[in-house]
């Protein structure tokens, strides 16, 4: 006899122990009398380290002193984070001038509102606001960090990173609060909406040149001092290289990995020869050569900055590591896809930028980003050959007399930050991945 | 085969070629005449050391050494700001000097025949002298570095420290074993945490990192010194003329250190003083100044700049704020009338 119940069952609610903390607790701590002895020894453990590191680190550590004495004086065992605190300036800046620390922070600033509305989904023309970061704004944070005068053609870029800056902004605001992009806007409020194309094109361009000329004369009034390179330091500097070098770095290596898949034979030898004499040295040797063995081979009176001389080295060394990167991604690319994109009538550029690239990137952007972590870490090399970058700035706390000795906290100090950093870069690339659904396709 | 050979030899003769034209060509031109026109002068330190150049937290740089430098850019401009300090690497130090990167060097390097011969450069007075030394526990009942027997010492890899104990050790038959690190803080942690029974430096250094430690008290000097360091300032080898500012800016300090001239009474003294060798240096009376190439106030500069040598030892090294703490008294570090090796020749 069959039983057939005529409703549905009520569903009942999920066990104990799949939901409560006690349950969840059971399940996965205490499931079994080794099991949970393991647990409590792993208790017992974290404990012991963490207790010891909160009391040096913390509660006998001395956050206010005026020099080591005072910190021995104050506890023997703890942790001295005043010398930390006093060299914050020296960390944070170099020795950038104290009265002109505000340029570095307003162009931080500039950097991030520009950024911003890459991730505002209600913000059209976010490939144009990616290109004009690249294109204008190491133009215009260059003049703000170095200052001087402007030639006729870093003026012209400065008042092209302030149109650009402010036309982005404006869009910013349009797409927030109205969901358009500037250019529809501004044809609306005009009431050109019905006119022929080529009319609000002149219209825009019109604009642009007279907001375009108005700023160029407002710029020419004024500038900021010199600050000579050798003032820059400190997490500063490191940014600078860092952020030239990942931005550099992989339309460098697209460049190279395309060259070394072509089928031109004198690109792709150069191409891979570039690549692997790159790859085989170490980057320090490249840093020394660059700025002990560059200037006996030029002419007396050409002198190209250390800086200069170690940007480019890390620019050229992490391109030739993004190239293998983007070639690994290009090869995973299933060939039908080249040939789809013949059939269409697409000619190589077009094949690889509407239909290679895009994919292959979003399968590389875990190595790509691990890439730009790792360049972001070995920047700090720089320290070796005389630059004062974060690491530089760090070890010579202990080298200055108040704080004579003082070595551990810094290096503490320097390891927190950078995990910051890091950590945060690999949670955007996650961030990204999953924008891009590349984790799930396959 | 015998094209290949050639090619390659060729390529080693042009590079060759190329590295002696730079070479040359740095030196072709006066580097006096290069640094005035350049406006500031470009002097080599080294990554901090305490008491001879170290930053602050104002990030600038302070110490003897640093104050060599400012002396040589009063010399030559008028003002100790004039200069550019670079931060090299040891072991790029003297390359960069001999690739005209900077003009000179004032770095704790110490004098030795092999660098003054071998590496085209020309090494100045010593501003320092110091010498290798123990630093063993107050209670372990050592006294003299004879009773080392056996002991493990902690020092510094890479340095002329290692390469002194071991002919210290093998001279006496302590056998002594070494315990080498590549910071000197974590060697001295490892000291100070019991890790071995000494540690071995230069005295100068030692002094400085001992006051550091969490009780001085505990710790004492032994009074053997190993090794001769005489500290000197350099030069490219090949330009008397800027041989010569380097040089007689080095003198001045110790000449107005004689003479009583400080930073303080340096304006006085040019106005009032009677003594002719003052006037002399002062540029009252004499035309010192034309053979170097200099203004008539040149040494005035310095001093009002920078001081003299027995301020600028009492700031950094002695007893200053910003000093590591050596006393200067019967040390080589003295005024040859008081018993040390400081001198100069006569200026006149």
């Amino acid at each position: 006899m069959a039983i057939i119940k005529a409703q549905k069952t009520t569903a009942r609610a999920a066990p104990l122990s799949e939901t409560s903390v006690v349950g969840w607790l059971h399940k996965n701590l205490f499931s079994s009398v080794f099991n949970t002895l393991l647990t409590l020894v792993t208790l017992y453990v974290i404990y012991l380290t963490l207790s010891s590191v909160f009391i040096w680190g913390f509660w006998d550590a001395t956050f206010v002193a005026e020099n080591r004495r005072e910190c021995f004086n104050n506890s023997l065992t703890g942790a001295c984070w005043a010398g930390v605190i006093d060299w914050f300036d020296n960390i944070f800046y170099g020795r950038y001038p104290r009265d002109q620390i505000w340029r570095i922070n307003f162009g931080g600033l500039l950097l991030a509102l520009w950024m911003a509305p890459l991730w505002m989904g209600r913000v059209n023309g976010k490939v144009l606001i990616a290109v004009s970061v690249i294109a204008f704004y190491p133009f215009l944070a260059g003049y703000l960090f170095a200052g001087g005068s402007k030639n006729l053609f870093l003026q012209i870029m400065v008042t092209g990173a302030i149109v650009a800056f402010a036309i982005n902004m404006a869009n910013m605001i349009t797409g927030l609060t109205r969901r358009v992009s500037l250019n529809v806007f501004v044809i609306q409020l005009f009431g050109k909406t019905s006119a022929a194309e080529k009319s609000q094109r002149n219209l825009l361009l019109l604009l642009a040149g007279l907001v375009y000329a108005a700023v160029f004369f407002w710029q020419m009034s004024w500038h900021v001092e010199v600050v000579n390179w050798t003032k820059w330091g400190g997490l500063f500097l490191t940014l600078v290289i860092s952020g030239i070098g990942i931005a550099s770095a992989l339309p460098g290596g697209i460049i190279l990995a395309l060259g070394r898949r072509s089928k031109l034979p004198v690109v792709r030898v150069l191409s891979t020869g570039f690549i692997e004499i790159f790859r085989s040295v170490p980057l320090i040797t490249v840093l020394f050569m660059a700025t002990t063995m560059f200037p006996l081979f030029m002419p007396e009176g050409f002198v190209l900055n250390k800086l200069v001389q170690v940007i480019i080295a890390v620019v050229l060394f992490n391109a030739c590591y993004m190239a293998e990167t983007v070639r690994a991604g290009l090869q995973a690319i299933p060939k039908g896809q080249f040939e789809g994109a013949h059939t269409i009538g697409l000619g190589y550029w077009g094949t690889m930028g509407l239909v290679v690239m895009p994919q292959a990137l979003k399968h590389m952007i875990p190595n790509i980003v691990g890439s730009f972590i790792g360049l972001l870490k070995d920047t700090t090399l720089v320290s070796i050959i005389g630059l004062y970058d974060i690491l530089g700035m760090l070890r010579s706390i202990s080298k200055d007399v108040p704080w004579i000795g003082l070595h551990k906290e810094p290096l503490i100090f320097g390891a927190i930050l950078f995990f910051t950093l890091c950590f945060s870069m690999s949670k955007y690339s996650r961030h990204l991945e999953v924008k891009l659904s590349a984790g799930n396709k396959h | 085969m015998i094209i290949k050979t050639n090619s390659a030899s060729l390529i080693a003769v042009a590079a060759a070629a190329m590295a002696v034209s730079g070479a040359t060509a740095v030196s072709a031109a006066g580097t006096l005449d290069t640094v005035k026109e350049r406006g500031h002068l470009r002097c080599q330190v080294g990554p901090p050391s305490p008491g001879f150049y170290n930053l602050d937290s104002e990030g600038n740089w302070y110490g003897l050494d640093v104050s060599i430098c400012q002396a040589v850019a009063a010399a030559i401009f008028g003002s100790k700001d004039a200069v550019e300090f670079q931060s090299v690497s040891s072991q790029a130090r003297f390359t960069a000097l001999a690739n005209g990167d900077s003009d000179m060097l004032s770095r704790t390097a110490t004098w030795t025949m092999s660098r003054d011969t071998q590496l085209g450069i020309d090494f100045l007075p010593p501003i320092f002298y110091d010498g290798q030394g123990f630093t063993v526990r107050a209670d372990s009942g050592i006294t003299s570095a004879l009773e080392l027997k056996g002991a493990k010492v902690c020092v510094k890899t890479g340095s002329t420290s290692e390469l002194n104990l071991t002919d210290f050790s093998r001279l006496h038959d302590l056998k002594i074993s070494q315990v080498t690190f590549e910071d000197f803080n974590v060697r001295d942690d490892t000291y100070v945490n019991g890790g071995c029974d000494a540690v071995s430096n230069d005295k100068s250094s030692m002094a400085g990192n001992n006051a550091a430690f969490p009780v001085p008290a505990d710790h004492i000097i032994l009074p053997e010194t190993l090794s001769k360091e005489p500290l000197a300032p350099a030069v490219r080898q090949g330009d008397s003329q800027w041989r010569d500012v380097v040089q007689w800016s080095i003198y001045t300090l110790i000449t107005a250190e004689e003479l009583g001239v400080t930073k303080a009474n340096v304006d006085d003294m040019k106005a009032n003083s009677t003594n002719p060798s003052v006037l002399r240096m002062l540029g009252g009376e004499s035309n010192l100044n034309e053979g170097l190439g200099l203004e008539t106030d040149w040494a005035y500069n310095i001093i009002k700049s920078v001081g003299n040598y027995g301020e600028i030892y009492d700031a950094y090294i002695g007893s200053g704020e910003q000093a590591i703490g050596i006393k200067r008294a019967g040390t080589l570090n003295a005024l040859w009338t008081e018993g040390g090796l400081m001198y100069s020749p006569p200026m006149r």
